[in-house]
């Protein structure tokens, strides 16, 4: 590579870092600007939005209503994804790859549609629109990543580990809890946080799944319908410094377990 | 009982399995002394790893019973058996320490805390890994690791311990020395031993007892001595050692040795099994260090004049190629000692043998 071209590569590098992070860096500094309308000049600061936000009661028990979708969805998806990976990843049997093609299918159908579907589905059951359907959307969702993630790591624990197990007197529940589970943990780690990102980031399952109650994203469309203001920016940079964080420590806990491993 | 008094510690009866086509084990059926060190050789895919999980529970006979201390255990699963395996790859739990490893199976048969520290503490101290308590597996040496899979099957005080080739991932140097040691702890411990290898130099030097398979069937059965001097058959002549084979056909007897003309040569050897039938083909073994080599023509009537093609200076002996004859060339290998090789300098040699080291085989 020629001097000129390297130079050439590295501007194009970082041309792109900065059009991905000006939007994310405006959106941060905009919170702090002391004027209900966003946009330049910026003649004071305050900290009065994050203020507001903070003693929002209606902000915080979204936020909470968000998280605790986002936990139990994540929760029943490792669950069911990891008991369809163990069902689908050692044993052959006739029908395995449509059953594993049927498993994937909701990672993939486009998001407005699944919305729709479950909606009609969730009325058909008789499920009211709220929690308990936005949970199980995310489930449902959630479940092929999950358990795509757990099949790939299950598939290099080898057999004699369980064997193992087994031999020195594990039944296969125990065998299971004791060493495969532990082997899946960094996979179980990434996949969960996979999942709680993306719950908590849903915004068209939360809607059509939703009752009046909204989640975190909806109220974030709510409140723009009636007017940009810079209190948006600052949930929003709550919410993103808290997701930075969270993937930071998957990412590097899951490669501290995988050295480990 | 045995000769010695040992009781039967596991009855393999009449066990056959099958995969699709394939026949793993053919109608085997073998006991396996208290105490003992057994060691299951033969060439890859012929069925010893299939045994071994068989006795482990890993996989169930089509026919045939296993028997454990008296008890039939042919249906029971791994966890209920009392026998411990050393797996190939060892198999420690990645996500443990050395000492969770080996209190592993003393939890689950729910012995106390502190029992267990203690059998740790001396399973470790007895296996030279006293300062690895606190490593992970990964963290460990071959050898190492080697030995923490040995100390967790032990661990439980099995019945009867199995090792599926537990050396064939440690290198050439590290295996003679392990070899040893293995042997060592299973005196000490005073087990039943029961080892699966494919390499014949191994099985020479540790056990007790060898039993030669081949396609699934016992080929031979016998102390280390017994196979390598009194092979049973071919195969086991050709797998275990360096060895000659000589083919002809039994021609008679004399004074309980039985002649046989190879290619127009007498030779003298015993027959294991009793006499062969004269006329009948046979072949017989002979070690290149059981071939005696003399300048001249020896006193008896048993020797075949010959001339040697090939020499090769080894240290500790030289090993010559004996042309027995001129027209069809039939050579035998022997062993001489250095010292004495200038004696056959103009490359005429005698070659002869004590009649009980050619061992005489069926077919
Ligand atoms: N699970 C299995 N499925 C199919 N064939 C098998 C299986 N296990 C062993 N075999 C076959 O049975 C034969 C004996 O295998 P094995 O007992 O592993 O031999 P060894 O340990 O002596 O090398 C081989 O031909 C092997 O291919
Ligand atoms: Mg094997």
């Amino acid at each position: 590579m020629t001097k000129s071209t390297r130079i050439f590569m590295s501007v194009i590098y970082w041309a792109f870092v900065v059009y991905l992070f000006v939007p994310l860096v405006l959106m941060v500094v905009m919170g702090f600007k002391d004027s209900a309308f966003i946009g330049f000049p910026i003649q004071s600061w305050t900290l009065d939005w994050y203020k507001g936000v903070f003693q929002d009661t209606e902000v915080i028990n979204v936020f909470i209503y968000s998280m605790t979708i986002a936990i139990t969805s994540t929760l029943l998806s490792l669950v069911i994804g990891t008991w369809v990976a163990s069902f689908l990843g050692p044993y052959k049997f006739p029908g395995k790859v449509i059953i594993f093609a049927i498993t994937c299918l909701p990672a993939v159908i486009p998001g407005i549609i699944s919305a729709i579907s479950l909606r009609i589905y969730a009325r058909f059951l008789d499920i009211e629109p709220g929690m308990l359907a936005i949970i199980l959307g995310h489930t449902v969702h959630n479940v092929p990543f999950v358990a795509l993630v757990v099949m790939a790591r299950l598939a290099t624990l080898p057999k004699s580990h369980i064997e193992a197990a087994r031999d020195l007197g594990a039944d296969s529940l125990i065998a299971f809890f004791r060493v495969t589970l532990p082997y899946l943990r960094p996979a179980l780690i990434g996949a969960g946080i996979f999942c709680m990102l993306l719950s908590f980031d849903d915004f068209v399952r939360a809607f059509f799944l939703g009752s009046y109650q909204p989640t975190l994203p909806v109220l974030i469309f709510a409140k723009l319908r009636s007017g940009m203001s810079p209190e948006i920016n600052a949930i929003s940079t709550v919410v993103l410094v808290m997701t930075a964080i969270l993937g930071i420590w998957a990412e590097r806990s899951m490669r501290r377990m995988n050295k480990g491993a | 009982m045995d000769q010695q008094g040992r009781k039967a510690i596991v009855h393999i009866e009449n066990v056959s399995k099958s995969f699709g086509q394939t026949k793993a084990i053919d109608n085997l059926d073998m006991k396996i002394m208290a105490g003992e060190f057994v060691t299951f050789l033969g060439p890859s895919g012929c069925g010893k790893s299939t045994t071994l999980r068989i006795l482990g529970g890993f996989e169930s006979p089509d026919q045939g019973r296993v028997i454990l201390d008296g008890v039939d255990v042919t249906k029971q699963p791994p966890n209920k058996r009392d026998v411990n395996m050393v797996f190939q790859d060892y198999a420690l739990f990645p996500h443990m320490t050395v000492g969770e490893n080996i209190a592993f199976g003393l939890e689950l048969k729910g012995q106390q805390r502190g029992e267990i520290d203690r059998r740790v503490a001396s399973l470790l101290d007895f296996l030279q890994l006293s300062g690895f308590r606190d490593r992970t597996p990964d963290q460990l040496s071959g050898g190492q690791r080697q030995r923490v899979a040995l100390a967790r099957a032990l661990a439980p005080d099995p019945k009867l311990l199995l090792l599926d080739e537990p050396l064939g991932a440690l290198d050439a140097k590290l295996r003679g020395q392990v070899q040893v040691e293995l042997k060592d702890i299973q005196r000490r411990t005073g087990k039943t031993f029961f080892f699966v290898t494919h390499d014949q130099e191994e099985a020479l030097t540790m056990s007790d007892r060898i039993v030669v398979m081949n396609a699934g069937r016992v080929e031979q059965d016998g102390t280390p001595e017994d196979l390598y001097y009194r092979p049973a058959s071919r195969f086991v002549a050709e797998f275990i050692g360096e060895t000659n084979l000589l083919e002809g056909t039994v021609r008679g007897s004399d004074q309980g040795a039985v002649i046989i003309d190879w290619k127009g040569h007498s030779v003298y050897g015993s027959a294991n099994g009793g006499q062969p039938q004269t006329g009948s083909s046979v072949a017989a073994s002979i070690r290149p260090e059981n071939v005696i080599c003399l300048p001249q023509r020896p006193a008896n009537d048993r020797a075949l004049k010959g001339r040697i093609v090939n020499r090769v200076f080894k240290g500790s002996k030289t090993t010559v190629d004996v042309q027995v004859d001129e027209r069809d060339p039939l050579i035998i290998k022997a062993h001489v000692d250095p010292a004495v090789a200038h004696q056959f300098a103009d490359d005429t040699v005698w070659v002869t043998w004590d009649t009980n080291r050619l061992a005489v085989l069926a077919g």
